[in-house]
Order: structure tokens, then C-alpha cells, then sequence
């Protein structure tokens, strides 16, 4: 049923998905695939001399190029602020910006010469590497986790997510009044945990290996694992209400993995660009500074 | 005597439940079991926690019963006792008990107010969805970071170089600048040639101002010989009018302070430790190419590439064509077979033959002076201490071990004629003969002779009669010795210019033939002497034994050649011509070994004018 509504929507076109990789027909793609391509069929041919770099004629043409097209890649910033349609829509922009960014991969590296050192110049075109390598990682994060992501949240949403906890929490709470202390302290364990802690790196990884939930459940197993289940004990009920806590905690664990791995690159991107314009800054002044 | 217990909860949207509870009791118990008068369901709470008690009128006691303490206005505690005129605060895990005195209708009574202040669980507590699911939890803000990183750049990587750079007396004051780190390195593009090196760290030394492209003047302050390639008007000329394209592109560089015709033009420095590189073949071909189109008057012959027919013109040596004490030196093609005359007999063939005399003689004296089984090149050609040339040939070190001048033997020592000085040996000639008789017939014996012997008597009498005339033998023997077959005439060029007035024409052998370009024969040490010099079937000094142009196509090709050697013109020439060698063969020499410089650096020795011989 589902595919054929998909092929019905098709069919109608109007409102179908077309992403930003695919906007009109590649359109960027083939652009940066020319300027590439050009750029490359340029500089086998020059030969100047003593060897090729940012200080001959065609290093300043490269250079003047790379350092405009930085500028404009960075207004996506701002651009991506005011959702439009049309041949100059955001998408369009967002198109042009991941490919003529992957172009500037060619431009930043000819005009380099391939002359590499420890200074201000090769400063600059490592973090505008780095720039371009975290947004390829940010381009597959979109194109492979939004997946991932949905089939791990199913049909619910962050807020039920965090919802359901509640109600574990609660469960938890009211099962746990009847228990002495200790027994009470080892539930608090799971209750006082913080479903969100940990630092950037638990995040990414996904492990947590501190949990409180886990923790409590552990020790209450030790207390309840050689008695017979009866029905009757409070324990038995905290018992299965931490494992439903568990499970509800794992899936929200995974979804904050994916978020984060799918955030993550933008904590490069955005600040190294910041970085990247003010080396670009030195890089240029400096070039003017001590003319050679 | 009593309590009124108000337990206070929230709805959902904030609004409060009131529900009291009065005691008449003298105490109350306080904890999470249900049958506790104030019952706290709050796992933080034990089932039985405290116990509240009045101690006087307006006065309550609180008291932990198990051991478990609580706070009281802020402080933990096992025991307090609170005025309930004043009140109080009492916290016992999630809640809050608020003591007061009741008034009005409830005077007299202690008033406690029961209201769960914490949430169950963390997750229970209020929470920004979009930002607990969101990195900015626990990254720190993008926004941030950008700044902070954009400013901490701008600050190492702009403002410190540029104080750095203001604040370099050293450069000014013209002294070195200490061994240090400075800032300004780090705009560096690249490592200073190897001969610049000690500038590396004192951008000053040559960025003298700000904005403004380094200046001839910064590099005659130490090159103080170098010379121009020449007269700037004729360079002008020889140059033409640029390409288009290259035209717009001075045009930019003057747009942008960047001059052209600076040392800097060429001199292209920042490309890395190491010898600075040549100017290619394109930069010297653009004018000489095709010089004498826009130079008519020039006596430089085109050249272009020297691999390519028509690329380079046959060699032109500086031949001496006429000896003597003002010789005639031209630059003759070696197409045109010039003959040499530089004063000397030599053949080259007789020499090196390994079946004549001269052999037979060679292995004579071989143990004596190192010969073989025959003559060969190096016996007389000894590299000099670049290996580049050779040492000059001479007479004393080359030539006497076979050419010997002695003409009398006195004891054990032998005199020889004076070489170099004619004059001398004519004297040395007229001495001998006017010091000394002819010699004395053996069978003379003493002086005493027995009567009647006249065998003796015959002999004593021609003998006095040949010493009579001896001393007129003098005159004989000098024409002898300059004539031919004489010991000088046969190397040398004589005239008589008196009866008894011989003179030789000096001898000047050349020690360079390339005056306008270089050969280095330490760098051809891998080739035979015969493979470039026909020596071995050359019968006369006047023969040029220098290969031509094309024995050195062989192997060399023009800068992109494909040849052994693809040599550019600076393999040979210098743009600034010195009596050292060219950038390029000083390069090739220096090349493995940094500081140790065959030649002495062009700081000092370039730009001496003309190159010298030798």
C-alpha cells in the first residue's frame, strides 16, 4: 500500500522531495566539476618559475578566487535564515554552497603550489581543510542518520520520550514507598540519575557506563536473586519497573547519539570557518605586509 | 496544645491544595510509612524519620529518630528546636516543613506546612526538550567558540607578528637580530636560500617597510659589487615590447607597488633551504633569442636553447693567433679551424705515443715522477684546486725530467743553461768555454815528459794548440743551441736579432679558451680526457684541441631536452657575469655539501668587472 502511494506521489511530482545534493539536476555538481577540472587544466600548463605557489600570477588569480568564494560560503550562515523558493531559493544556495565548497578543495590546494610550511599560510589552508572535511562528514551524517534516527524513535516523539521516563519515575517512586531505607536509597540511585548527563565524548559513544538505573538494578538484584518469586515482594515490582526504565533510557540514549553525531559537525564547521577567515585575514595581510 | 498539619499540593497548572490536618498531641512523627502523622512519600525520607515535639509554650523540638539527620533553616542536623513565634524551616528529603504559630482562630497552636519542593526524579524535573536532546547540552555554543577562536587567531597569527615587526630595532640599527623566535616568522612562506639563511629570522633585513615590495636597496646594502648585465637603456631595447598578457600583468604589479626590473624579479626567494635556483632558459632566451633583430649593432650571436640546431652558435674561443710580448688574442669560431700560435713547439702526438722514444724515456724515469708505461695526459695537465682548470704547464715541473739543459759536469753536480733567459745562456755558454781547456788527453799524464817521446810530445802540442783556440768555440756553440736541433730551438720560436743576440718569443699558454662561458672539468671527471681532447693524433701546438659544440650535444640538451644533461643556459653563463663560476655550477658543486663552498661566495667575490684568466 505504502509503495503505491509513493508511486502515486510521484506521479503527481508536485510534492515531491528533491534534495539539496540532487537540485536541479546536479547543476552545481557539474559547475564545481568545470571550475575543477579548469583550474587543474590551468596549472598543468603553467610552469612558472621557480615553481608553482600563491605568489605567481596564476597563485594570486587562485587565491583572489578561493578567498571570495570563502566569503560567500560563510553567508550561508546568514542566508540559511530566510527560507525562499525559486532559482536563488535556500536550496539552490545550500547546493551550490556543498559543491563550490568541495571545488575550493581544488582551488585552496592549487593555489598552495603544494608548498607547505610551518606558518600562517599553511595555517589557513589546514583549517579551511578542516572546514570542508567536517562539512563532507556533516553532508553523509545528513544523508545516512535521519534514517537511523527515525527507526530508532519510531512513532514517538523527544517529548513522549521523555515523558514515559516520567511516568517510569513515578511508577518507580510510589513502588518504592513501602521499602526500608537502603532499598530506597539503591531506587534513588536510577530516580536522581540524569537521563541527559555525561560529557560530549559519552554522547557520541553512547556508553554510559556510570548509569544509576543500572546500578540500582544490580544491587537490587543481588538483595532479590536468590529468592523465589513470589508476586508479593515491592522489590520484584522496582525490579521490572528498572528494566522498562532501562529500555526506555537505552532508546533515548541511541537518539542522543544520533543527534549528537549528527550535530557534532556543525560545533567544527561554524567555529573553525570563524577561525578560517581570521587566518585568511593574516594570510592576506601579511602577503601585503612584507611584499615580495 | 496541638499541631495543624497542612499538607499543600499543586494542580498541574500551578494552583495550590490545601489539606489540614489538626493534632492534639504532644508530638508527631514525621516519615514515609503511612501510619506517620506527617507522612512524606519521598524515598529520600525513612518510613519513620523525626519526631516533633513541643517543648514549652511557642517552642517545638524537632529530634531524628533514626539516626538520619535533616536540615533546619540550612542546616543539617540530628536535633534543633525552633521558636514558632519566629518559625522555621525544617527540609526532610524532597520536602518542605514550614513551622509556624498559629493566630486568630488557631492561636496557641504550632502550625507546619508540608509541601514537596523537589521533583521525584531528575527526569521529573522541568526540562527545556530542545535543549537536553540537543549537543548545545553538553558542547559548548558554537557561537562561542567562533569568536573565541577567530579573535585568538587575529591576536597570534596578526597582532603579535605586527608588533613584532615594529618593534625590531635590531634591523634598524643594522645588526643581527637575536637567535630567537619572532612572530613575524610565521608569515614566512618558506625557508631562506641556504646563502640567506642568517637572515631567516629578521624579516627586516629586506621587508624594510611595510606594504612596499622589497627594493634593490635591500639587497645592495650587502651586494655592493654585483654589476648590471648591461648598459639598462640596451637592456631596454633588447627586451621589446612585452606580450599582451604579460603586458597586463605588469601593469597589475605596478598597480599593486610591485615594481618590475627589481633583483627580487628574479631573485625569487622563500622557496626553501637550499641553493637559490638559476633563472631558467626562458628568461635569457626572451631576449637572445632573437637579439640582433632588435640589437643590429650587437656582437652577441643569437642563442635560444642549446640543444636545438641553430640554438646556440659554434663555440668561439679566445685563440692567440699572433705570440710575443703584445700577442694578437681573437674569438674564433672552431668552425673556421683557427690555428693557435702561443710560441710553442708541441706535438701532442709524439708525447702521448706509447711506442716512440719518449715512451721508452717515460719508462725510464717512470719510479722517478710517477710515469707509466707511456706518457699520459695527466703528467702534465694537474687539475688546480677547484678542479675546474689546470695547473699552468712549465717548463721546470713538465718538461726538464726529458728536456734537460745541462751542458757541464763539475764533480757530481751539473750546470744547466738558465731557461726563460737567453741572454744568460749565451753567457753561461761563453763562460764555459773561456774557464775551461779542452779536455786533457789521458795519456798526457804529468807534465814531465822522458826526452825522446814524441807521440807525447805531438799530442801535448796539438792539445796547446786546441786550448789556444778553444774560448773561439763559444761562438759556435750559441749558434748551435738556437738553431735547429738546438736544445732551445726545438720548443721555441727564436730570432736572431745580433750576431751573438738571440731572443725566444714568450710562451703564454692559455688557461682559458671560454672567456664568456664556464667549463668545469671536475664535473666531467667521468669522461676520458680523449673522448672531448683529439690530442693523441695532433701534431702541432697549433692545433685547437677544443671539441666543438657539437662533442657537447652529446650529452647536453637545451632545459627540457631529453638528453643525459638537460642544461640551461646558467649551467654556463651568468646573468651577472664575475670571475667566479656561474649560480647554476656552483649549485651542481655544492649540491650534499652545505657549507663548504669551492668558490668564494658572490657577497664578496662577484661583480669583480671583467672575468680574468684563470
Amino acid at each position: 500500500m505504502a509503495t503505491r502511494g509513493a508511486q502515486q506521489l510521484r506521479r503527481a511530482g508536485a510534492s515531491q522531495h528533491e534534495s539539496f545534493l540532487r537540485h536541479a539536476g546536479y547543476r552545481w555538481l557539474k559547475v564545481a566539476l568545470v571550475v575543477s577540472f579548469v583550474a587543474i587544466l590551468i596549472y598543468g600548463f603553467h610552469h612558472p618559475s621557480p615553481r608553482p605557489g600563491g605568489g605567481t600570477w596564476y597563485g594570486y588569480v587562485l587565491g583572489t578566487i578561493g578567498a571570495l568564494l570563502i566569503l560567500w560560503l560563510t553567508m550561508l550562515g546568514l542566508r540559511k535564515r530566510a527560507m525562499t523558493t525559486g532559482a536563488w531559493s535556500l536550496k539552490a544556495w545550500t547546493s551550490a554552497h556543498v559543491y563550490l565548497g568541495l571545488a575550493l578543495v581544488v582551488i585552496g590546494t592549487l593555489h598552495t603550489g603544494f608548498q607547505f610550511g610551518w606558518n600562517v599560510h599553511t595555517l589557513a589552508y589546514v583549517l579551511m581543510m578542516l572546514v570542508i572535511i567536517s562539512g563532507i562528514y556533516g553532508i553523509t551524517a545528513y544523508s545516512v542518520l535521519p534514517r537511523a534516527l527515525s527507526d530508532n524513535r519510531g512513532e514517538t516523539t523527544q517529548l513522549q520520550m521523555l515523558e514515559s521516563l516520567r511516568n517510569l519515575d513515578r511508577q518507580l517512586h510510589d513502588a518504592a514507598q513501602p521499602l526500608d531505607h537502603r532499598f530506597a536509597a539503591m531506587v534513588r540511585m536510577s530516580l536522581d540519575d540524569d537521563p541527559f548527563g555525561g560529557s560530549l565524548l559519552t554522547r557520541l559513544s553512547g556508553r554510559y557506563p556510570d548509569c544509576g538505573t543500572r546500578a540500582a538494578q544490580a544491587a537490587i538484584r543481588e538483595v532479590t536473586g536468590h529468592r523465589p518469586a513470589i508476586g508479593v515482594d515491592p522489590l520484584e515490582k522496582v525490579d521490572v519497573l528498572l528494566e522498562r526504565k532501562e529500555a526506555a533510557l537505552s532508546r533515548i540514549r541511541q537518539h542522543l547519539r544520533l543527534k549528537a553525531l549528527l550535530e557534532v559537525w556543525l560545533y567544527i564547521h561554524v567555529p573553525l570557518t570563524f577561525a578560517l577567515i581570521a587566518a585568511l585575514t593574516a594570510h592576506i595581510v601579511s602577503v601585503f605586509f612584507y611584499w615580495g | 496544645m496541638s499541631f495543624i498539619v497542612r499538607q499543600i499540593s499543586r494542580t498541574a497548572d500551578g494552583r495550590e491544595i490545601i489539606r489540614p490536618r489538626t493534632f492534639d498531641q504532644p508530638q508527631l512523627s514525621v516519615g514515609r510509612d503511612p501510619s506517620c502523622d506527617i507522612h512524606l512519600p519521598d524515598l529520600a525520607v525513612t518510613l519513620h524519620h523525626a519526631l516533633v515535639r513541643e517543648t514549652r509554650p511557642g517552642h517545638i523540638e524537632v529530634s531524628a529518630s533514626a539516626g538520619l539527620p535533616f536540615d533546619v533553616d540550612g542546616r543539617s542536623t540530628e536535633q534543633a528546636e525552633i521558636d514558632t513565634a519566629r518559625g522555621g524551616h525544617i527540609r526532610i528529603g524532597g520536602h518542605l516543613l514550614t513551622v509556624s504559630r498559629g493566630e486568630g482562630d488557631e492561636a496557641g497552636a504550632t502550625i507546619i506546612a508540608v509541601e514537596r519542593v523537589a521533583a521525584i526524579s531528575d527526569a521529573s524535573d522541568a526540562k527545556d526538550e530542545q535543549k537536553v536532546f540537543s549537543l548545545a547540552a553538553v558542547a559548548p555554543g558554537k557561537r562561542i567558540m567562533a569568536w573565541t577562536l577567530a579573535l585568538l587567531v587575529l591576536l597570534l597569527c596578526l597582532v603579535w607578528p605586527i608588533w613584532s615587526f615594529y618593534s625590531n630595532d635590531q634591523a634598524d640599527a643594522g645588526v643581527d637580530r637575536a637567535k630567537a623566535f619572532h612572530a613575524d616568522e610565521m608569515w614566512s612562506s618558506g625557508k631562506l636560500s641556504l646563502v640567506h639563511a642568517k637572515l631567516e629570522n629578521n624579516c627586516k633585513a629586506c621587508h624594510l617597510q611595510p606594504g612596499v615590495a622589497v627594493t634593490d636597496d635591500s639587497c645592495t646594502a650587502c651586494h655592493s659589487k654585483v654589476h648590471d648585465h648591461a648598459d639598462p637603456r640596451r637592456l631596454a631595447a633588447a627586451m621589446g615590447r612585452p606580450p599582451l598578457g604579460r603586458q597586463f600583468q605588469l601593469a597589475v604589479s605596478n598597480a599593486f607597488n610591485r615594481p618590475p626590473g627589481r633583483c627580487a624579479d628574479c631573485h625569487i626567494e622563500h622557496q626553501g633551504r637550499g641553493a637559490m635556483p638559476a633563472a631558467p632558459q626562458k628568461f635569457c632566451a626572451d631576449c637572445h633569442a632573437d637579439l640582433s633583430k632588435r640589437l643590429p649593432d650587437t656582437k652577441i650571436l643569437n642563442a635560444s636553447d642549446f640543444g636545438r640546431p641553430q640554438g646556440h652558435p659554434q663555440f668561439r674561443p679566445a685563440i692567440m693567433t699572433r705570440p710575443g710580448p703584445n700577442p694578437t688574442v681573437q674569438r674564433l669560431s672552431l668552425d673556421a679551424r683557427p690555428l693557435e700560435d702561443n710560441g710553442l713547439k708541441f706535438p701532442h702526438d709524439v708525447h702521448l705515443s706509447t711506442t716512440n722514444g719518449v715512451a721508452r724515456m717515460a719508462r725510464t724515469l717512470g719510479d722517478r715522477y710517477g710515469f707509466g708505461k707511456a706518457l699520459v695526459c695527466a703528467n702534465c695537465h694537474v687539475p688546480d684546486s677547484t678542479g675546474t682548470r689546470f695547473q699552468p704547464v712549465s717548463m721546470e715541473k713538465n718538461c726538464q725530467m726529458c728536456h734537460d739543459l745541462a751542458f757541464d759536469k763539475v764533480g757530481d753536480t751539473y750546470r744547466t743553461l738558465r731557461h726563460g733567459d737567453p741572454k744568460q745562456v749565451a753567457a753561461d755558454l761563453r763562460a764555459f768555454y773561456r774557464s775551461t781547456g779542452p779536455a786533457r788527453p789521458i795519456s798526457l799524464g804529468s807534465m814531465r815528459r822522458r826526452p825522446g817521446d814524441f807521440v807525447a810530445e805531438r799530442a801535448l802540442v796539438d792539445y796547446e794548440q786546441a786550448a789556444a783556440r778553444y774560448g773561439g768555440r763559444a761562438e759556435v756553440a750559441i749558434h748551435a743551441v738556437f738553431s735547429p736541433g738546438g736544445a732551445c730551438f726545438d720548443c721555441h720560436e727564436i730570432s736572431r736579432i745580433g750576431p751573438d743576440d738571440y731572443r725566444v718569443v714568450p710562451v703564454r699558454l692559455p688557461q682559458r679558451y671560454m672567456m664568456k662561458g664556464w667549463f668545469d672539468h671536475k664535473a666531467h671527471e667521468t669522461e676520458s680526457c680523449e673522448s672531448c681532447h683529439t690530442a693523441r693524433t695532433s701534431a702541432s701546438a697549433s692545433d685547437v684541441l677544443l671539441p666543438k659544440i657539437e662533442t657537447c650535444q652529446r650529452c647536453h640538451g637545451g632545459e627540457d631536452a631529453r638528453k643525459a644533461v638537460p642544461s640551461s643556459c646558467a649551467m654556463c653563463h651568468d646573468y651577472h657575469m664575475s670571475a667566479t663560476a656561474p649560480l647554476m655550477a656552483r649549485d651542481a658543486r655544492t649540491r650534499g655539501r652545505t657549507p663548504d663552498r669551492p668558490y668564494p661566495p658572490a657577497i664578496s667575490g662577484a661583480g669583480g668587472g671583467t672575468p680574468s684568466a684563470g
